[in-house]
């Protein structure tokens, strides 16, 4: 039983969640790598669940970033995930900055070669000083091929919301992220528990560490 | 990009990866020490009807229980129970005496038996093609008995629903004519997309791929659907999405407000049984 819960736990994770990877835009031709690990929380116990990803500025307000679930590969599934994230607004003393980001997670099954995509876009509040960056978000990925969920289940967006630390120090950053998953939606795993927020969709805690050079 | 395209296309070529169809699958040891003194005394059975048999099924071996009389089988009902997702044939010990003492002591004979990896049965369950061979090993047996479809009766209890569903379609050689699906599971899709909240399909991360609706739609039998609104393992809207495709000959629905997936238990072996009685007898 426990292997059934582990083994859909990290596919609900794999699938449905990855940490957001760039709130403040990188200075123009800077390159940040990382590895992230993400922590949904099932039953009791959190699972880790891997990625890996790259970001590089363009320009002094836009950075582009790609990233692989390491972790979905394993279970036969590609995930690449790529986009932009934008400077919006400059953060001004205690206003935050706000930053946007758009872009698409891609999935394909190594099995039967399905392919699915959704598009993703999210705002990020955030305030930095120094080497310390605070901020809080909000996501949503966009299901466009909600109908050939089975039952009619489909659903057309699949939001979340997020706070995070970051330090960004030199050439390293490490980064820690609280997610609220879903919370439009009841996840389920058969016999499994999803704990979260306030009684809305699922929860985690995700890890990353980068450098930038 | 074109390192991500380099791993994009790679990916494609893994010779293979892990599938979560084999970790679905919760078989352990068991230890078939099946007395009466682990029964409640209501549903004891006489000693003397159980039998612990073995078959071959593809290069494994198949562990079955059958408790009536075997050289009756040419000649009694049988129901046939297909488990669910429990270590092994001992945990449904209980349900075998309660089957065995349906309409009176061993007025039916009962089989049940565990699929490869759970209890003693060797191998490992991996999908559709592994369950089917295991179910038509028993089926052969029962086959060879004299077991003919009109006495035969197939009750599937939540992952034992994923065997019966492609049985009950034309898979089964005795044709399956009375099924019972008890809190079964409906999809192989909805399973990854109830846990993930999109609209992936289940080959994203296993090949055990399963449409107990579509099965329904193929059944031309009579069926039973027992479910609970309130279980948290087979979702009740779902089942009732797949169990409602059934187009065949009787159709009858037994829905529990606030049960859950342990449905014998939550509303107490009198109901469970009798609803089950009185769907074989009709």
């Amino acid at each position: 039983m426990v292997r059934s819960i582990l083994s859909l736990a990290v596919i609900f994770l794999a699938a449905s969640c990855t940490p957001t990877k760039i709130i403040v835009p990188l200075e123009q031709g800077q390159w940040q790598v990382g590895l992230t690990q993400g922590r949904p929380q099932i039953n009791d116990g959190f699972l880790p669940v891997i990625g890996g990803y790259a970001a590089k500025g363009v320009s002094e307000t836009r950075t582009n970033y790609g990233g692989v679930q390491l972790s979905s590969l394993l279970l036969g599934a590609v995930q690449l995930e790529g986009g932009q994230v934008r400077s919006w607004i400059p953060q001004d003393g205690l206003k935050p900055g706000v930053s946007w980001s758009y872009g698409g997670q891609a999935f394909m099954s190594t099995r039967d070669y399905a392919f699915r995509f959704y598009p993703e876009t999210g705002i990020n509040a955030y305030w930095e000083k120094g080497p310390h960056i605070l901020n809080a978000s909000a996501n949503t990925w966009v299901d466009p091929t909600w109908f050939l969920a089975d039952f009619n289940r489909g659903q057309i967006i699949a939001p979340s919301l997020s706070a995070g630390y970051r330090l960004r120090y030199k050439w390293i950053e490490a980064q820690v992220e609280y997610k609220m998953l879903n919370p439009i939606r009841e996840l389920h795993i058969p016999q499994a528990d999803i704990p979260s927020t306030a009684g809305l969709g699922g929860r985690g805690v995700y890890y990353g560490i980068a450098i930038n050079f | 990009m074109r390192k991500f395209f380099a791993l994009f296309v790679s990916a494609l070529l893994l010779p293979s990866c892990a599938d979560v169809s084999a970790a679905m699958f919760a078989g352990s040891d068991g230890t078939y020490n099946f007395k009466n003194e682990w029964l409640d005394p209501e549903y004891h059975v006489d000693e003397s009807k159980i039998h612990l048999m073995d078959f071959q099924s593809d290069e494994d071996t198949i562990y079955a229980l059958y408790v009536g009389d075997i050289a009756q089988i040419a000649s009694d009902t049988i129901i046939l129970y297909l488990h669910g997702n429990a270590s092994s044939m001992d945990n449904f010990w209980e349900t075998a005496g309660l089957f065995a003492n349906l309409g009176g002591p061993h007025h039916f004979g009962f089989m049940m038996y565990d699929y490869r990896g759970f209890g003693w049965s060797t191998g490992r369950s991996t999908g559709a093609a592994s369950m089917a061979a295991d179910y038509d090993a028993v089926v052969a047996f029962l086959e060879s008995q004299g077991l003919t479809s009109d006495r035969l009766i197939v009750v599937a209890n939540s992952l034992g629903s994923l065997p019966a569903g492609p049985a009950a379609a034309g898979g089964s050689r005795i044709p399956i004519d009375k099924l019972v699906m008890e809190v079964p599971q409906s999809t192989s899709n909805i399973i990854m997309q109830n846990a993930t909240g999109l609209s992936l399909p289940s080959s994203m991360i296993t090949s055990y791929k399963f449409d107990l609706g579509k099965n329904m739609a193929d059944y031309t039998g009579e069926l039973l659907w027992m479910h609970g609104t309130a279980d948290d393992v087979a979702p009740f809207e779902t089942a009732e999405a797949a169990m409602q495709q059934h187009n065949g000959s009787y159709y009858q629905e037994a829905v529990y407000p606030d049960m859950g997936h342990g449905l014998r238990w939550d509303i107490g072996d009198t109901e469970w049984a009798g609803t089950i009685l009185d769907f074989i007898r009709r």
